[in-house]
């Protein structure tokens, strides 16, 4: 544990370690207060003075206006942002918050810190596209009630992006199974609340209420996995854990409590077999959360994923991890086929891209069984961090590369959905047509998500593909070199999982392709012609993820250091 | 070259309303890419000789670091191997351009074009794994919208199933170009990166190769070079196409616009044998020597059951495409005979066929254009009617069917000559010449039937189709002719004097056999 900074709360350093989370949290009691802030006074018993204490009463022209809200969520999220990019500059500082006895956390290094980016940047880009989905009416003018409600609930909605962001956050930064609980539970519930915000509909909130049912008893199973976890090793910390697995992780109790928890990750990042709210959730729900959902959200998951498989269940080649790994391989292949084929057959784009958000979660499950194959099976010898720092790279490039281009996707039928399409196919329509600028973005978005070069989107398939497969191969190259004999049985079951995702990538080809086709060549939908509602931060939003597609894809060399330098830092054993 | 894949990527797509200036910048940027590489050809850049260049040494070559921990390099090179490719790309374009001068929506159709000819050359120079697999599938976008946009009624269909038929084929190559990236010997290339310590490098692995495939010992072992190959060639065979993974192509082509027929088959096709030459043949000679029986298969069926086809094709266009077919099974054919004659003779079918089906799909476009129609027997009696457009059709027609002093004569003799010494020297069965032999009467058969039913039946009273009796349909217009003549011209040309590019594609392949030591105390494994 080389330089470890370790702050107590409040101690020294514990601001600028915690800047962002801090300033999410300043944004969110601001949220709760200013648009409160009126010529409010009160009066003191007995007589009559009146002191104005600015709360309440009739409030002042700037903190009424309805747009303030999304502004200072917008603002704070991306100050959040801002701060963590800033603090990637001269090299990240592993830190870890400590309780008074010692116990770490929250744990800050450059792991987390990316993870905060993808949270942070997901959610700025939501919420800042959200302005416009969000209608304000009679600002200014006399407001009708119904106006008033409705301006009511910006503050709600934005107050929800803010806690998700902070929820996430903690999940990236906890150190202990209970924190990194409590993380996810805020993230969720925020989720929950949002997916059910778009009134608009009545699939929202029948979309919200399917998410929360399945939701919490996905978190119910994780709880009770955490408990038997607790029962088994007498504490919830990350480190202890991984001890007390070396010593006895293969008895049952551990087994069937991680089997628990590993459930109620698979529901965050939709995996097959615990996906089936998703698609409802992510059609049901306003796009900009859809596009939080399928990236952050999914983000958030694989991070619970990555800790409880690789810090907790990591012991040096056992056998009992071996059949852990099979179950795991399986179940990416099936989750990637089974999100690929069921998005053949739907005809709601918005359905459609949650299923293929399904499919990649099955992506990324292959290439954690990869690491995990490597840590766990003795067939593969060499040393464990090498293959596991490229695997994990691609990874993390993976998840961020996916905000730009899936965000964008899910922004592109946001814009559709203030017209009331962007649930059928057909209201692609003709898009082109009606303007080029939102249909050449989605298509960009789209053949991205297909993995064609040189786009985003392939440069992290490349990258996942080529971490299973460096796994797979191990040190063949030395044998190789000898001048060994070597054919297919010798290479390890893994690269089927490469072939199977390669061959998904081929079917997945056709669904998007298939969103392009409609875009550029098929009539309008009859009444829907001209240009589509006006909204200027929604475009920006779009312009960003498309700029952020094509450049990743072409100059993705920086970004993949930093990925890389946080994929070493993710286990210090390793580095 | 640098600058012109990446210029011409650039190319802009502008609305409507322009379409005249673009059409001209279009055409006299492909204008000057065409003199620059005939420049090239003549010495006045660089100085380059085509003729003795070493195996795996490239002119023009020129490296940059592009994602360093990967190993990956913006590297671009040319050879004897890639240049005429390069050549015959920066010739199609403008005379593609001309030939479809008129075409609808030219704004954004001769850019789509100029971004289609970028990517074709950026896959014939790139020496890079991943370059060449950027460019490869990058030349799919263009032509999925070429398709789409500009095609026949069916196009949606032919377009999605062009797609997603060579993208699988790819990703297929691309998990073995992967799967070969990390069974490099770590951290021993120059080029190799930070985080993997492998290299994408063409030039520096195929070294590695050379130095490996010496005595008994094989580059990877014989298992795994085997393994690769496969992969590989899955990627390269889909797109030549070879049967019985061709029927993409028919599909694409019947839809394809006539500019995108004559890309897709004069260069487009030749990728899947560029690759081949480039990657599987260089690097794996032991998986050569494995499976030289099963591409002599392949390469047979796809000749005879092309040329079989075509007979029964009532589709001009069709009938052109299934043509394809047969004449790739000659390259095929000739990769197989493993004679340095063969792999001349394939080299050059890729370049003649590069000049040829152009014009046969200049024709078939024309047809399509004046007659509203592509059935053989809809029009009767062109030659009177229309003497320009028969005289081009009956030109192309019997340069495919390998006219001698044409240039599809040169390597046809060529691969039968080879097929010889191979059967001569290596002891193969005389019945291979069966094959040659039944298609050469089959492609005289298909070819001469057509034209006989279109251009000369009739007698003196023409026939239009039944759509169009009664309206004055015109010959070919004045760019249509002009495309034409400088195609034949160049059929002559190569039919007269194929040495102009022979030569340096015979060097090539003597260089690449003694570069692989194919026959230095090997003998055949």
């Amino acid at each position: 544990m080389s330089n470890l900074k370790t702050v107590e709360p409040f101690g020294e350093g514990f601001i600028s370690a915690l800047c962002p989370e801090l300033i999410l949290f300043a944004g969110l009691i601001l949220l709760i207060i200013v648009p409160n802030l009126g010529d409010g006074k009160f009066r003191i018993p007995g007589t009559q003075t009146r002191i104005p204490w600015l709360l309440g009463g009739k409030r002042f022209k700037l903190t009424s206006d309805p747009r303030l809200p999304s502004w200072i969520a917008v603002i704070t999220i991306g100050a959040s942002f801002v701060m963590t990019i800033l603090s990637f500059q001269d090299g990240v500082e592993r830190t870890a918050i400590v309780s008074e006895g010692g116990t770490q956390i929250l744990m800050i290094n450059a792991f987390s810190r990316v993870f905060e980016l993808i949270f942070f940047g997901a959610l700025t880009l939501a919420a800042f596209a959200s302005m416009n989905r969000l209608d304000v009416k009679g600002i200014g003018a006399r407001v009708s009630t119904e106006e008033l409600y409705n301006n009511r609930r910006q503050g709600d909605f934005y107050i929800l992006m803010i806690t998700c962001a902070l929820g996430m956050s903690i999940v990236a930064l906890a150190q202990d199974l209970f924190v990194l609980f409590i993380g996810l539970e805020l993230a969720s519930f925020s989720t929950y609340v949002l997916v059910a915000f778009f009134k608009e509909s009545k699939a929202g909130t029948e979309a919200g209420m399917k998410y929360f049912i399945v939701g919490s008893v996905a978190s119910g199973v994780g709880l009770y996995g955490l408990s038997m976890l607790y029962l088994w090793a007498g504490s919830l910390q990350l480190d202890v854990l991984a001890e007390m697995f070396v010593l006895s992780g293969s008895d049952a109790l551990p087994m069937i409590g991680i089997g628990f928890v590993l459930v109620g990750f698979g529901f965050k990042v939709s995996a097959a077999p615990f996906h089936f709210a998703a698609p409802d959730a992510y059609s049901g729900a306003s796009s900009p959360v859809a596009g939080v959902l399928a990236t952050a959200s999914k983000a958030m998951g694989i991070v619970g994923l990555l800790r409880i498989l690789l810090i907790v269940a990591a012991p040096e080649s056992s056998e009992e991890g071996t059949v852990w790994l099979v179950c795991l391989g399986l179940l990416s292949v099936i989750t990637m086929t089974w999100g690929n084929l069921a998005a053949l057959g739907s005809t709601n784009p918005k359905r459609m891209l949650a299923y293929s958000s399904v499919a990649h979660a099955g992506y990324m499950l292959a290439a954690i069984t990869a690491i995990g194959a490597w840590n766990w099976d003795s067939t593969l010898s060499g040393d464990p961090g090498e293959a596991a720092v490229v695997v994990l790279t691609a990874l993390m490039f993976h998840l961020m590369v996916l905000v730009a281009f899936k965000l964008g996707a899910f922004l592109v039928l946001s814009v559709l959905e203030s017209e009331g399409g962007g649930s059928r196919l057909s209201s692609l329509g003709g898009l082109a047509k009606r303007e080029p600028f939102l249909a050449v973005a989605m298509f960009i978005f789209m053949i991205s998500l297909a993995g064609v070069p040189p786009l985003a989107g392939f440069m992290s398939k490349l990258l996942v593909i080529m971490g299973i497969v460096k796994v797979a191969l191990g040190d063949m190259s030395e044998a190789l070199a000898t001048g060994s004999e070597l054919g297919l049985s010798d290479v390890h079951w893994v690269w089927w999982l490469a072939l199977a995702m390669v061959i998904n990538s081929a079917i997945s080809v056709y669904y998007y392709l298939r969103i392009g086709v409609v875009m550029f060549f098929e009539e309008p939908e009859e009444g829907k012609t001209g240009p589509l509602p006006a909204g200027w931060q929604v475009r920006f939003a779009i312009l960003a993820c498309l700029l952020a597609t094509v450049f990743m894809g072409v100059a993705g060399d920086k970004i993949l250091e930093i990925c890389e330098i946080a994929a070493q830092s993710f286990n210090y054993n390793w580095a | 070259m640098i600058l012109l894949a990446f210029v011409s990527n650039a190319s802009p797509r502008v609305r409507d309303g322009l379409v005249k200036p673009i059409r001209m910048a279009c055409f006299v940027f492909s204008l000057l890419l065409f003199v620059l590489t005939t420049g090239m050809f003549f010495k006045y850049f660089g100085e380059v000789s085509w003729m003795d260049i070493e195996f795996n040494d490239y002119e023009y070559f020129v490296s940059y670091a592009w994602i360093d921990s990967l190993g990956i390099n913006w590297t671009v090179g040319l050879d004897a191997l890639s240049f005429p490719m390069v050549w015959l790309t920066t010739f199609l374009l403008p005379v593609t351009m001309i030939a479809t001068w008129n075409e609808k929506y030219g704004a954004t159709y001769f850019p789509l074009l100029l971004m289609m000819g970028g990517a074709l050359i950026g896959v014939f120079v790139s020496l890079d794994l991943f370059m060449f697999y950027v460019f490869w599938e990058l030349t799919l976008i263009p032509m999925f919208f070429l398709i789409l946009k500009w095609g026949g009624a069916d196009r949606k269909y032919a377009a999605q199933k062009f797609f997603i038929y060579t993208f699988t084929a790819s990703v297929v190559m691309l998990l073995g170009l992967i799967t070969l990236y990390f069974l490099q010997e770590p951290n021993t290339l120059a080029s190799a990166g930070s985080m993997t310590g492998r290299s994408f490098s063409i030039p520096e692995l195929i070294d590695t190769a050379r130095t490996a495939n010496v005595g008994d010992n094989w580059f990877l072992g014989k298992t795994m070079q085997n393994i690769l190959f496969v992969m590989l060639m899955i990627g390269f065979l889909v797109k030549l196409p070879a049967v019985p993974f061709h029927t993409w192509l028919p599909d694409a082509h019947v839809q394809a616009p006539t500019g995108g027929s004559m890309l897709l088959a004069g260069v487009m096709l030749k990728m899947g044998a560029y690759g081949m030459f480039r990657l599987p043949l260089s690097l794996f000679p032991h998986a050569l020597y494995h499976f030289q029986l099963a591409l002599m298969i392949i390469g047979m069926v796809s000749l005879v059951w092309g040329a079989i086809v075509c007979l029964g094709q009532t589709n001009l266009k069709k009938m052109v495409a299934y043509s394809s077919v047969s004449h790739m099974g000659v390259i095929l054919i000739g990769i197989a005979t493993m004679q340095p004659m063969g792999w001349a003779a394939a080299l050059f079918m890729m370049f003649a066929h590069g000049i040829i089906s152009p014009m046969l799909f200049a024709v078939c476009g024309a047809f399509k254009h004046h007659y509203h129609s592509m059935e053989i027997g809809a029009m009767r009696g062109m030659a009177k009617h229309s003497p320009w457009l028969a005289t081009s059709m009956m030109f192309a027609w019997m340069a495919s069917l390998g006219l001698p002093l044409l240039a599809g004569f040169v390597a046809e003799i060529m691969m039968l000559i080879a097929l010889w010494h191979m059967i001569s020297l290596d002891g193969w069965s005389i019945w291979w010449m069966v094959g040659p032999a039944l298609v050469l009467a089959l492609t005289a058969a298909y070819y001469l039937w057509s034209m006989q039913r279109t251009i000369f039946e009739g007698g003196d009273e023409t026939q239009p189709p039944a759509n169009m009796v009664g309206k004055i349909i015109p010959d070919i217009s004045n760019p249509e002719k002009f495309a034409m003549l400088i195609l034949a011209f160049f059929t002559i040309l190569f039919g007269i004097m194929p040495w102009i590019a022979l030569d340096m594609m015979d060097d090539w392949t003597k260089q690449i056999f003694n570069g692989l030591i194919l026959f230095v105390g090997k003998g055949g494994a």
